[in-house]
């Protein structure tokens, strides 16, 4: 994939090779994100490691800060790596995309910097504006979200024009919408207050309205896109899908946003509608799940009675991650979410280990896959290939992350198990409390677990990146050869 | 208990509303959900056309 | 084929046109909700303060900051089925009893430095953050930091706001287990300014959560029945 940023055969689209510089990039943050990860683990079970020189919240602010720009990073490479597709132009404003990202990346490695050298500042508003906000995912100092908001406008700009330009396609249409929500509810963030119930109740709008919302239909959208290119998929089938979903996850993610207002201040009405509408939430991901499944099927079928035996499906291994994807969002974002959606449960799983298991498995069922499968579908076309085949690597990349990431899902959720019914059912949440639910054997086990199955997650990550680094070449030279021998 | 003591600590027009078992949730749903019947028959004189 | 057409559920515009009504709606009624909610958790003032003490009721869900010269608890309310802040006497915080203005400045000092020593990427406030360390939303009425308490009785101080203040500039002095709170480089003016904010954040009313906050861990530890 770096290679492939020479010797692409975009024909001349520039959108796509945008597409594979932001890819590279999302690439990089997340191996930091899972070494950040790793050292996080470590810490619960040696707590001594790297004690006041590079400290648990360090590591973790990192390892959540990698995850969500790796993502961002990712979706802005794939937007620019669909729009002339979907709109049949080239993407307006490449010139300044372009700036854009170079201006982005250095703001991004300038903040990683600062949060690994510098840490932490006085009790300033100068740190908040130059060191990091300490507000969970939203940590980028102010002078970075300043930052972020002009790099995005150049971005939406560009999609924007773009899609008045061009073919105005279901796909694109709400994409179009969805960014301008995604990238508006980033400024519901940008504020200081005193009061922490009110810090709080915005703070979730962005991290819900991004999570259980936008970037949901923004996955929505991607794998249409996607089963079009891999499958053939019918566009008016893929499109009538797209437009229930969006109705199904706006429609139980808008208000399911009630879910996060149970315990900070906030009345209590909203135990109904959050319990309600956030029950509601998994639906849509059961819906995509099934439509991926049948469309796949459905196509395979019509192949084969046209007498066609073989795969219909163009690029194995973005096949695979895109499968994963349907799966993975709808165990890890649906049943773990709903499993302590409830006030009635989540009063004493709020905040516990539940939560880490919950927040793993749903980011990398519903976001991280589908991410991937699009980086495959970048380098299938960087090396012009008409089908790109899933790999040795390929298939240990995709098994070790899955094996791994579920392994880390079901330790975190007994270690949440534990916490939950010593700590708070039994003890009641207080400071001591809470470090004899630590010390309990079994909670001990599962973080033990937990560390091995992200070593596990890491060695798929090294298999990932190499498979990405040279299936596209090995198999552009295999075709290359097998075509001189045909003629 | 069917209906609940109204119990919210500050008196609101939603609070109100949250006074016996998912009255407001049922509430809320219904309202998003009747228009759709419209939508539903609106279309289909459409397509009959 | 022909029959594709007729099903209003097969129709791309029905789907179109009821993604966007709801979507719409659900985004008109989140922000009316809002619009309500924020009203809610404004900070109260603190005349509103000193009425509800003096009627023994809540009046505000977030007290004014003043709400740090006040004795806080944390009691059953048999009407809503769970624990409430409950706000009584009027005790000192630091030897002094603290003016609007300086109560207020008090907090926002302590709310930054929340902020700037990146508070919420080990512990929770309000139950959100990590979960490296204990829940921070009622720390304030931790037993442990009471007069006799284990934590307080740790750092040698005779008051609650001393005793916490002398951890957060020292943590590393007073392990409580083998995961230790790191020196931030916090200052003694830090320290009372976080003393305060996490006061206030215990005045919260949070629908009752943490349940049951801070039962006795002695009496988990000796086990078997309570007959003791």
């Amino acid at each position: 994939m770096l290679t492939s940023i020479k010797t692409n055969q975009f024909q001349g689209s520039e959108s796509k090779k945008l597409a594979m510089m932001y890819f590279r990039v999302a690439l990089i943050l997340f191996g930091a994100q899972l070494l950040m990860g790793l050292i996080a683990a470590i810490q619960f079970i040696y707590p001594s490691f790297l004690f006041e020189v590079f400290d648990f919240s360090v590591a973790r602010m990192v390892h959540i800060n990698a995850l969500v720009v790796w993502m961002l990073y990712a979706m802005i490479g794939s937007v620019y790596f669909m729009l002339p597709d979907e709109t049949g132009v080239e993407t307006v404003g490449i010139g300044l995309g372009k700036l854009a990202f170079w201006v982005l990346t250095a703001a991004v490695a300038v903040v990683v910097l600062v949060y690994i050298f510098i840490q932490v500042g006085p009790g300033k508003e100068s740190t908040i504006w130059l060191i990091n906000e300490g507000r969970e995912y939203l940590e980028a100092p102010r002078w970075a979200d300043y930052g972020i908001v002009v790099a995005v406008l150049i971005f939406y700009y560009n999609v924007f024009a773009t899609y008045m330009k061009g073919r105005k396609t279901g796909i694109v249409t709400v994409l179009v919408a969805d960014l301008m929500a995604l990238a508006g509810l980033y400024l519901a963030g940008m504020f200081f207050t005193d009061n922490i119930s009110m810090d709080q109740y915005f703070w979730w709008w962005v991290i819900h309205l991004w999570v259980e919302a936008t970037w949901e239909v923004f996955v929505g959208a991607v794998a249409a896109y996607a089963l079009i290119k891999i499958i053939d998929a019918k566009r008016e089938i893929v499109e009538m899908w797209l437009w229930i979903e969006v109705l199904m996850l706006f429609g139980s993610g808008i208000l399911g946003l009630g879910h996060h207002y149970f315990w900070i201040g906030t009345p209590e009405y909203w135990w109904e509608i959050g319990a309600l509408f956030s029950s509601l939430e998994p639906v849509p991901l059961v819906a995509m799940f099934v439509h991926v499944l049948y469309d796949w099927g459905k196509e395979q079928g019509i192949a084969k009675a046209a007498g066609k035996p073989a795969s219909i499906v163009k690029n194995g291994p973005a096949m695979a991650w895109i499968v994963l994807n349907a799966f993975g969002n709808f165990l890890g974002a649906g049943i773990w979410g709903f499993f302590h959606t409830l006030p009635q449960v989540n009063i004493y799983t709020h905040g516990t280990q539940f939560t880490a298991a919950h927040g793993h498995l749903a980011f990398f069922g519903a976001y991280a896959t589908i991410l991937i499968g699009m980086m495959y579908l970048g380098i299938q076309e960087a090396y012009g290939l008409k089908q790109l085949k899933a790999t040795f690597k390929s298939k240990m990349a995709i098994f070790l992350i899955a094996f791994g990431v579920m392994g880390m899902t079901i330790a975190l959720t007994i270690a949440g198990y534990e916490q939950v019914l010593i700590e708070r059912a039994e003890l009641g949440g207080g400071w001591n409390s809470y470090f004899v639910g630590q010390s309990m054997p079994w909670y001990v086990q599962a973080q033990i677990w937990r560390t091995i199955m992200g070593v596990i997650t890491f060695i798929g990550f090294i298999y990932l990146v190499w498979d990405m680094l040279t299936i596209g070449k090995e198999q552009a030279s295999a075709a290359a050869d097998a075509q001189p021998a045909a003629a | 208990m069917l209906f609940e003591p109204f119990s919210d600590v500050v008196p609101s027009f939603f609070g109100w509303l949250n006074q016996g078992p998912l009255t407001l949730t049922i509430f809320l749903h219904t309202l998003i959900i009747l228009p759709m019947f419209w939508i539903y028959y609106d279309e289909k004189k459409k397509l009959k056309k | 084929m022909a029959n594709e057409n007729k099903s209003v559920w097969t129709s791309i515009s029905f789907w179109r046109r009821s993604a966007a009504w709801v979507t719409g709606f659900s985004a008109i009624l989140l922000i009316w909700l809002t619009f309500d909610s924020v009203n809610q958790i404004a900070m109260g003032s603190d005349a509103d303060l000193q009425k509800a003490v003096a009627q023994k009721r809540e009046i505000n869900r977030v007290p004014a900051p003043t709400v740090i010269n006040y004795h806080i608890d944390y009691k059953m309310d048999e009407k809503r089925g769970h624990e409430v802040p409950v706000i009584g006497e009027k005790e000192p915080f630091f030897g002094k009893e603290w003016s609007p203005q300086e109560a207020a400045a008090l907090l926002h000092l302590g709310k930054l430095t929340s902020q700037a020593k990146n508070c919420m990427n080990c512990h929770t406030l309000l139950g959100n953050g990590a979960y490296y360390a204990p829940d921070l939303t009622k720390a304030w009425l931790d037993k442990a930091w009471r007069k006799g308490g284990p934590l307080q009785a740790m750092t040698g101080k005779s008051t609650r706001e001393e005793a916490m203040a002398e951890f957060l500039q020292h943590p590393s002095q007073y392990p409580t287990h083998a995961r230790m709170m790191p020196n931030l480089g916090i200052t003694a003016e830090e320290a009372k300014g976080l003393v305060a904010f996490l006061k206030h954040m215990s005045s919260i009313d949070t629908n009752g959560f943490p349940r049951n906050f801070s039962k006795t861990v002695e009496q988990f530890k000796t086990g078997g029945t309570n007959a003791h």
